[in-house]
């Protein structure tokens, strides 16, 4: 009994002073963190997509709650409720609410409208496919078609439509992060604002070269005729280096250039209903 | 076992099909010549001449446009018809040249083209020539020239020529090994131009202010080590090496290493270890320059492959020839390729242009590459690596994007020789992705 009472004694005060050492450490080395950042962290999609500029989630909670303001930052992923309960954490005002941005494909060259005319047998990544040479195409500024753009999408937002071989972004899981901009080697893939009622116009070509070149190797390529520039009742587009550009700021979905485009470069989230007769009026008055 | 010397880490044998003609033969020249204007390494050329003027043949169409640059001549007299994006044999677009001869003066050329090359051939040798000409002479008449190294990587012969006696160099290494399989258009230059080579090769001593030269030949070239040993001058001290058959002995660093047996460090300079190495068909090209005032407008190309026997050939072409203008036929399924077929890149446009870095077009019938296979850790890589790097580690790395551990296990040495791929039991494309790390890096 007394060797009990010994041993419970000596291991109750050997407990004792291991915990007053180790309050002592942890008070001594304590890290003062601004409590509100694990508030901000919890409200963001923990996705670390890296589409605000920074490091990751953690890093834009950091930033947000040491500038007291969500002043120049934002989150593609999390949406506009999560930016406003940031906001009130802070005791801010919830910043204005934009329009989220998604990914769109600039190429339409698919396997029917482009036909295949070399074998590449090298890595099947687009990056190295695009460094050999002009790809399986012979459109040098069209979709390689490896699906890069793939392999990065941590929100499985983008596929490889087996059919045409090119890149489909769903629209409901894209948020606009970017990686897929980043990573295309041959600068395909744009962000663009969600549109109004989803409605977005955008061409579906990224080649520059001229018209006939251009024209020989896909038949879906922007040839650079200017036809949609003067059709556009906005002034939204405008034609560069042989290749009409949408822009958004300007574009009001109406789709009019739609019908124009000899190529049918030009594409559109929304089904175009132009009757026939108009269509072609429009095309003989230009 | 030859005792001849090589380097020590790494390399491959592969089947050399050394096959083509020896005899150089004058390719005509094209009614149209299409001159990218960045045909070397560093700063794309600035164009001087506007569409629609008229050019004659080695006028300058192009000028440096920083200390990395090289001019451009036109080969052809006619008229400039376009500056415009052209495609490359990969059919990559690029501003380029566009000279469209006129009929009259293309007959003209033609002859004294064909006068100007027979004169070289027996022509009595100058051997005052490089006592003649001074230092800055010789200098401005390669810069002039628009000479690049036409080894393949096409760096401007001029900065590498412009060397401070306070950099000390000792070797001038003249690179006529052609450890390329296929390839023979430095065998057949040597072989039918010796006597040129060797003074070229006295005028770069000069210019580089190197007392010593190496001339380095592999042993399957014999011909061409007994012609130049033959035309040496024994008041120079110009040595010819022959050295053991390996690839890619052609590199810089192997080379200087079986030469020498010294080693170039990590991202450094061959003149950190006092040598300079140029190709034999710059060489010549500086010869041509400084004794002729021919600027750089046509050079030897190798047309060989699985083509016809009589069709492999050496031919001298004008720079800008498009590649459709060589006389092969090609066979069904076949892959062209620019350079040979370790390192050159095989071509999809035959409408391209042959450029200053173009040694010869290589025909391969129906290769297509084994499918991939699992790596099985062998090790063949490795052993092949005359860098002495993984190729499969780096490959790896290039694969799963981390660039930071490539640039750590020294990606950046890979010359891209391609013998790791060769020597893959798996065929596995490491070169792929290890070319795809380095360019990361770079970024």
């Amino acid at each position: 009994m007394e060797l009990f009472l010994f041993t419970v004694c000596i291991l109750g005060i050997l407990g004792l002073v291991g915990a007053l050492v180790l309050w002592l450490t942890a008070e001594k080395f304590k890290v003062e963190e601004d409590p509100r950042i694990d508030l901000v962290e919890a409200c963001l999609a923990g996705a670390n997509c890296g589409g605000c500029g920074l490091a990751g989630c953690r890093a834009f909670a950091v930033k947000c709650v040491e500038q007291g303001s969500l002043d120049g930052l934002s989150c593609p992923s999390s949406g506009s409720d999560a930016l406003a309960r940031i906001a009130s954490i802070l005791g801010v005002e919830a910043p204005e609410e934009k329009m989220r941005n998604v990914a769109v494909v600039r190429c339409n060259g698919s396997c029917a409208s482009r036909p295949r005319k070399y074998v590449y047998d090298g890595a099947q990544t687009c990056a190295i496919m695009d460094g050999a040479g002009v790809g399986t195409t012979g459109c040098s500024f069209g979709c390689l078609g490896c699906g890069d753009c793939v392999q990065v999408c941590i929100f499985d937002a983008i596929i490889i439509d087996k059919a045409t071989g090119l890149p489909v972004v769903d629209t409901d899981l894209c948020t606009g992060c970017g990686a897929c901009v980043k990573e295309c080697p041959r600068n395909i893939v744009e962000l663009r604002p969600l549109g109004r009622r989803e409605r977005r116009v955008w061409v579906g070509c990224s080649n520059r070269d001229k018209g006939a070149v251009a024209r020989k190797e896909c038949s879906a390529a922007c040839i650079g005729c200017g036809k949609c520039m003067r059709t556009c009742p906005f002034g939204a587009i405008s034609v560069s280096d042989n290749l009409a550009y949408v822009n958004p700021e300007m574009c009001r979905a109406c789709g009019k250039c739609l019908p124009v485009c000899p190529t049918g470069a030009i594409l559109a989230s929304f089904e175009v209903k132009l009757p026939k007769a108009e269509t072609n009026e429009q095309s003989q008055n230009i | 076992m030859s005792n001849h010397k090589t380097f020590r880490k790494g390399g491959i044998h592969p089947v050399s099909n050394k096959n083509a003609s020896r005899i150089i033969e004058l390719l005509p020249l094209p009614m149209k010549a299409i001159l990218p204007l960045s045909q070397h390494i560093g700063t794309p050329a600035k164009a001087v001449v506007a569409k629609g003027q008229a050019v004659v043949r080695g006028q300058v169409v192009a000028e440096n446009a920083s200390f990395v640059s090289s001019g451009i001549h036109s080969p052809i007299t006619g008229t400039v018809t376009a500056i415009e994006p052209m495609v490359n044999p990969q059919g990559k677009p690029g501003m380029a040249i566009v000279i469209t001869a006129s009929h009259e003066q293309h007959e003209a050329d033609e002859i004294a083209r064909c006068e100007y090359w027979a004169k070289l051939v027996p022509g009595e040798s100058d051997r005052t020539l490089s006592e003649k000409t001074s230092q800055d002479e010789i200098r401005s008449a390669i810069a002039a020239a628009g000479i690049v190294g036409l080894g393949g990587a096409a760096f401007p012969t001029r900065v590498k020529l412009s060397l401070k006696p306070e950099q000390h160099p000792e070797i001038l290494i003249i690179n006529g090994c052609e450890c390329e399989p296929y390839l023979m258009c430095d065998d057949s230059l040597m072989c039918t131009y010796p006597g040129r080579v060797v003074e070229g090769v006295e005028l770069m001593m000069k210019a580089a202010g190197i007392d010593r030269a190496v001339i380095a030949v592999e042993d399957n070239k014999p011909e061409a080590a007994k012609a130049l040993v033959d035309a040496l001058d024994t008041a120079y001290d110009i040595k010819v090496e022959i050295l053991k058959t390996k690839y890619p002995q052609g590199g810089e660093k192997q080379l200087i290493e079986a030469v020498t047996g010294r080693r170039v460090g990590s991202g450094e300079l061959p003149i950190s270890v006092g040598v300079v190495v140029h190709n034999v068909a710059t060489a010549f090209a500086v010869w041509q320059a400084v004794a002729t005032s021919m600027p750089l407008i046509e050079r030897v190309v190798t047309v060989t492959g699985d083509i016809a026997t009589e069709q492999r050939r050496n031919y001298i072409a004008a720079i800008g020839t498009p590649l459709s203008e060589f006389p092969f036929t090609l066979p069904d399924e076949a892959r062209v390729v620019v350079g040979g077929p370790m390192m050159g890149k095989t071509a999809t446009r035959l409408d391209a242009p042959v450029t200053k870095g173009t040694s010869g077009i290589t025909v391969l019938g129906q290769t297509r590459r084994r499918p991939v296979q699992a790596c099985i850790r062998c090790g063949a890589c490795m052993d092949a690596c005359p860098m002495g790097l993984e190729p499969y580690l780096l490959s790896t790395y290039g694969r799963m994007q981390m660039w930071a551990e490539a640039r750590s296990a020294m990606v950046a040495d890979c010359l891209e020789c391609g013998a790791c791929s060769y020597s893959c039991p798996s065929s596995r494309p490491l070169l792929d992705y290890i070319r795809l790390a380095k360019q990361r890096i770079r970024k």
